[in-house]
């Protein structure tokens, strides 16, 4: 009997320690990450809005360009608990002062977001981890002229660098790509690569003389090998935090440039231009405006709550 | 500083297209075109009109303004009164709610207090400024009446644009607020003092809001340099005529010298603001030594 009891409680106990050995660091984060309600929420939004996105032209119910001439600034079908005649039940959202239904511009306008968020992240991303590593790792030539790069780009507003570069760029054939969609991505990208280099580059350097990066040099691991296999998972975590603000950063960054009228040009609907469409015309179809605002604040809201989960479960140490 | 001239002036250039070739109806003779561009120092080839810029611009000369005829110094004269009344106003609103709502936080760390002005400052800094714009107007202004719009002028003008402005830079005040006050509480020194028998109060303000505001003391520099700087989009949204509305306009009409000049200005701002912060660290927190 007491042998029993023994040996089922060194079972259990064994079982707890095999349990905790296969909690790694990253199943750790996870494990944070999903108590973190506001990240699960956050997640869930953005996965939502990424559906509609990819299937807007399936789901959405009329063209985001088409003009219904006589079924112009319609208002949304809830208008009508507050005794409004002028609403129509096939027109759920209502529609714009040139008679285009809101709620599929709205759902097409997430795809250009969409882009946005990954596009120039990527972009950023890829050149800004080569040089940043480079820099951190090689130091000479690189890292001397990473630094004056930043320099430069650090002395201006960045949002005004951007709109510098794409209101220059947009006469041109690259300006006139894919509705002006292409400019915005090198703007983001010149302007936020540095950025990225910079805090690859300050992690490298904390890192590269660590004791497991002395003993992989030891057993003749070449840098290549050392950078990938041993650097790069080490700094990953502040990377995701970055990539996780970089991406709503993007897309913020769009639609200020199509709230200005530099950015994607209309008709092609995105939530800056359906703003910068509707604001002539607020006071008498504020919805068309309203709706757009709203579809930003809860995409941007959800992607902050994810990435300050992300930065609370990858770093618990941090406090901002 | 020179880079920054010589980049815009780069890009400002490279732009196609003359910003005298803007009305397709009233096409100018090649005659008066030629006239133009010797006016305005634009015939020559660019490094030579690089240099001859960089020259005036030690003289303090900024070259005058494609569209308004009237030296850029004075159009961004006009200007940046506006600018910094409006940074200024949205500095003083962000640092009235944000300090004190930062501490309180602190204070009351994980409490529903704490939670939802943590909640506010989410919203503050992740919200869009020209989307809180468009729900404020769209509340106060066309649903109320109570506010104008668009104009500058009367203090009914400067309220939603102040509050737009301020809210975002106060949101993120706050967090800085909350997380220094939260690391100086937990200090050896507040055990100290509370040992020694000293009053909550005289612990709080004295030991810890001391130390606390040191970090947001210091971020004020560069928070006033990006209100000055992120005050454009506000300005074209509520018309306000501001330096910042002036920019985005000037990009719009391709006037070369007023964009050189707004964006130098910018960028000298954003330095001085650098600067500060560094001597202001050295002279605040003697823990830290400038090199």
């Amino acid at each position: 009997m007491v042998t029993a009891v023994t040996t089922q409680q060194r079972r259990v106990a064994d079982v707890t320690v095999i349990a905790r050995k296969q909690r790694s660091l990253w199943r750790d984060a996870l494990y944070r990450l999903v108590r973190n309600r506001a990240a699960v929420v956050g997640l869930a939004v953005i996965a939502f809005a990424a559906l509609i996105a990819i299937f807007a032209p399936l789901i959405a119910p009329y063209d985001p360009l088409a003009q219904n001439g006589p079924k112009q600034q319609l208002e949304p079908i809830w208008a009508r608990f507050f005794g409004s005649e002028y609403t129509d039940p096939a027109y759920v959202f209502g529609t714009d002062w040139l008679g285009r239904d809101i709620l599929s511009r709205l759902m097409y306008s997430s795809r250009v977001s969409l882009v946005i968020g990954l596009v120039p992240v990527t972009i950023v991303l890829a050149i800004g981890l080569s040089v940043g590593m480079l820099a951190g790792y090689v130091g000479g030539v690189v890292d001397d002229l990473l630094m004056r790069a930043t320099d430069v780009v650090y002395a201006f507003p960045d949002l005004l660098f951007v709109i510098l570069i794409v209101a220059t760029l947009r006469g041109t054939v690259l300006g006139d790509a894919y509705d002006g969609l292409l400019v915005i991505f090198v703007g983001i990208a010149v302007v936020n690569w540095v950025g990225v280099a910079r805090l690859v580059r300050g992690q490298v350097l904390s890192v590269k003389n660590r004791d497991f990066v002395e003993a992989a040099r030891a057993i003749g691991a070449g840098p290549g090998r050392i950078m990938r296999r041993h650097i790069f998972p080490n700094i990953l975590a502040p990377i995701i935090v970055t990539v996780a603000f970089a991406i709503p950063g993007a897309m913020l960054t769009e639609s200020v440039l199509s709230f200005l009228g530099i950015g994607i040009r209309p008709p092609t609907p995105t939530w800056g231009v359906m703003i910068n469409e509707g604001f002539v015309v607020f006071s008498t179809t504020p919805w068309a405006v309203l709706l757009p605002s709203i579809c930003i604040s809860i995409v941007l809201l959800a992607f902050t709550f994810v990435g300050d989960g992300l930065r609370d479960a990858l770093d618990p140490r941090s406090k901002v | 500083m020179f880079f920054v001239a010589l980049i815009t002036f780069t890009l400002a250039h490279a732009a196609p297209g003359s910003p005298f070739d803007r009305n397709p109806n009233r096409p100018l003779s090649q005659e008066t075109l030629d006239r133009i561009n010797r006016y305005y120092g634009v015939d020559k080839p660019i490094p030579e009109q690089f240099v001859i810029y960089m020259g005036n611009l030690l003289r303090g000369d900024l070259g005058l303004s494609f569209t308004r005829q009237r030296p850029v110094v004075e159009v961004i004269g006009q200007g940046i009164g506006t600018t910094f009344q409006l940074g200024l106003a949205a500095l003083a609103f962000a640092l009235a709610f944000s300090i004190p709502l930062g501490i309180v936080s602190a204070l009351k760390q994980n409490t529903i207090v704490d939670y939802l002005s943590m909640l506010v400052a989410t919203i503050g800094t992740t919200i869009p400024a020209f989307v809180m714009a468009i729900f404020l107007i769209s509340i106060f202004g066309v649903s109320l009446h109570l506010l104008p719009i668009v104009g500058w002028g009367t203090w009914q003008n400067m309220v939603m644009p102040t509050f737009v402005l301020g809210l975002g830079a106060g949101a993120f005040l706050t967090r800085i607020t909350r997380a220094s006050m939260l690391e100086a509480i937990g200090q050896d020194y507040i055990r100290t003092a509370r040992s020694k028998g000293l009053h909550e109060r005289a612990v709080i303000v004295r030991h810890a809001l001391k130390n606390a505001l040191i970090p947001v003391a210091t971020i004020i520099g560069p928070a006033t340099a990006a209100l000055i700087t992120g005050s454009f989009i506000i300005e074209s949204l509520f018309n306000v005529p501001g330096m910042g509305r002036l920019y985005v306009i000037s990009i719009l009409q391709r006037d070369y010298p007023t964009i050189m000049g707004t964006t130098l200005l910018y960028a000298l701002l954003i330095v001085i603001a650098n600067l500060t912060v560094d001597i202001l660290y050295g002279a605040l927190d003697p823990r830290i030594k400038v090199r």
